[in-house]
């Protein structure tokens, strides 16, 4: 009995170094991409990518929030509400359940060539920005609808009805006291939602971007330069476009924005688990 | 009175309308799925129906070889070894994390390493293609350092923070009583994690493999950029210094050649069957285990 508490020890030491190593990687990735700070000047940022910045991957990856999350902010609450308020154990309900989960484990570029056939084939959008949206819209529902159903849950039975003793019909109850109180929720689903469009290549790749030196798109059926786009253009295709520690650069400022989104998500998710947390 | 009851009728009827639109988007939401088994398949059909896809070690969409075998062994020897490095590391972090952490420690590990997962694709794929490449091919003095290694390198710690962050979930899952009753019995504290705690945790931590796994298949651009993509396999599956071809890295490559309705077009599309199929297939194995988990956490 007594021989088996030292491999024990040496095991749970082991398990300590390898949390290390996984904190180490992530050190090491923050370390490796802020080399390309110095190259992060206001010039690089702001000027066209025919004069070697980066303004219109940076744009568009803003256009591509804007639009995506637009889409599917509202159809994923809508959803949502349907699943926790409307039908908590309907047929509809469950089947969205399942098929949530299968549509998260969906690979991002199956999502493209669903997309490619589906917005720019049969409705003949063709490679644009609107395609891009609607392509990733489908592809954020499953987190749009999971954070919000997530915090439609945690907000207490006692509080609906309270509004329903008060005379007030069921949608009135979802409009003026469930919806507000699930606000944070539907706040981290558009901000995760974001944070992956930000650095989604794959599921665009095919339904929304060009590699052209057109300049911003004018309208949402024009093409579209991303962020993470350009920068797979810029390794794969392009090698010695930008300097090295520009593409670097490019590659941080990605990085920097799926990190902030995130980061930002997670805060809000922290702040209603605690305020929730008091009720339940 | 009569106007109060009006409203209210008003108001019902509205009601109707949001349930009904609310209805619309879960049934919306479901028929994304359903459409896009829809369209992967009728555009997948004609590659199986014309018998191009052989199980040969050669895809040559150049010369209409579309042998599927290439694609199949790489995606699997990436994904594996992958996982050989991504379930020792994830696990033994997630017990360390809930088992030998003090709680208020707890988010100084779990936030980084969630962060850690939500680095996009193509920034893993850029640094793989600038660090661990050219280390791979002055290691073991290759000339090219994109290979079956690289791809399992980058997927590996893709794949980290997927197990750590669920059986970290499920060990914290796991009832107090369980470890007091085995403490009071004189087991020491790795008994306990060894003999209790693990045990009971075992079907959510294989369910979180299997999500691994899964994300490890589907994985695309990250994997593009360091795994070399040959027309076929130079060595055996079990070779991880040989460039591979995974399936997602065959259908990024040739969306981009081929023409609308072609042969190679469909063929692709195919490839994306096998994709969805396998990770519909994780999914259900992962669902399965971890209902029966849950009966036995209930206990």
């Amino acid at each position: 009995m007594r021989n088996r508490g030292i491999p024990g020890r040496a095991i749970l030491a082991m398990s300590a170094l390898s949390t290390l190593a996984v904190l180490a990687t992530f050190g090491y990735v923050c370390y490796l991409l802020s080399t390309g700070a110095s190259a992060l000047k206001p010039k690089f940022l702001l000027s066209s990518i025919l004069e070697g910045g980066i303004l219109e991957p940076i744009v568009g990856t803003l256009y591509l929030f804007a639009g995506a999350t637009a889409i599917v902010a509202p159809v994923g609450t809508l959803a949502a509400v349907y699943a926790i308020e409307y039908s908590p154990r309907g047929k509809l309900s469950r089947l969205l359940d399942g098929a949530l989960n299968n549509l998260a484990g969906v690979p991002s570029v199956v999502f493209g060539l669903f997309g490619f056939t589906l917005f720019c084939k049969i409705l003949g959008l063709g490679v644009c920005l609107l395609s891009g949206w609607l392509t990733l819209a489908c592809m954020m529902l499953p987190f749009m609808v999971r954070s919000v159903e997530e915090v439609l849950k945690m907000v207490p039975e006692s509080v609906r009805e309270a509004s329903l003793a008060l005379g007030a019909t069921k949608w009135q109850t979802i409009r003026h006291v469930v919806l507000p109180a699930a606000a944070p929720g539907v706040m981290t689903g558009i901000v995760l939602s974001m944070a992956r469009v930000a650095g989604e290549t794959a599921a665009i790749l095919f339904t929304a971007c060009f590699y052209t030196m057109k300049g911003l798109p004018t309208s949402p059926l024009d093409p579209v330069l991303t962020l993470s786009y350009y920068l797979y253009v810029l390794v794969m295709y392009k090698p010695g476009y930008l300097d090295p520690s520009e593409v670097f650069a490019l590659a941080l400022v990605l990085f920097a924005l799926t990190i902030a989104l995130t980061s930002a998500a997670f805060a809000i998710r922290a702040y209603y688990r605690r305020r929730w947390a008091r009720w339940t | 009175m009569l106007e109060a009851v009006g409203m209210a009728e008003g108001s019902s009827k509205s009601l109707d309308g949001i349930e009904l639109v609310a209805a619309l988007c879960a049934a919306g939401s479901i028929a994304v799925l359903g459409l896009i088994i829809a369209f992967v398949v009728a555009e997948g059909a004609p590659a199986l129906a014309s018998g191009i896809l052989t199980l040969e070690n050669r895809w040559e969409p150049e010369y209409d070889r579309y042998g599927l075998y290439t694609l199949l062994a790489s995606s699997i020897a990436v994904a594996v070894g992958a996982l050989a490095i991504s379930v020792p590391a994830g696990i033994s972090s997630a017990v360390f994390v809930v088992e030998v952490l003090p709680p208020k420690l707890r988010d100084f590990v779990k936030v980084p390493i969630e962060l850690l997962g939500a680095i996009p694709s193509v920034v893993y794929g850029f640094v793989g293609y600038k660090v661990i490449v050219p280390t791979i091919s002055s290691a073991f003095g290759i000339y090219y350092g994109q290979t079956a290694l690289a791809a399992s390198l980058v997927l590996a710690v893709m794949t980290v923070p997927t197990i750590l962050s669920l059986s970290s979930e499920v060990l914290a899952s796991v009832p107090l009583e369980y470890r007091e009753a085995s403490l009071a019995l004189g087991a020491t504290k790795w008994q306990t994690i060894r003999h209790v705690v693990l045990p009971t945790a075992t079907p959510g931590v294989l369910a979180s493999i299997l999500l691994a796994f899964g994300r490890a298949i589907g994985e695309t651009i990250a994997v593009v950029m360091v795994a070399g993509c040959p027309q076929q396999l130079s060595g055996p599956i079990w070779n991880l210094l040989q460039p591979v071809y995974p399936m997602t890295a065959a259908i990024v490559m040739g969306m981009g050649e081929a023409e609308i309705g072609s042969l190679h077009y469909h063929a692709l599309f195919a490839i994306g069957g096998i994709l969805l199929a396998f990770s519909f297939a994780v999914n259900a194995a992962a669902s399965l285990i971890s209902r029966k988990a849950s009966i036995r956490l209930r206990l």
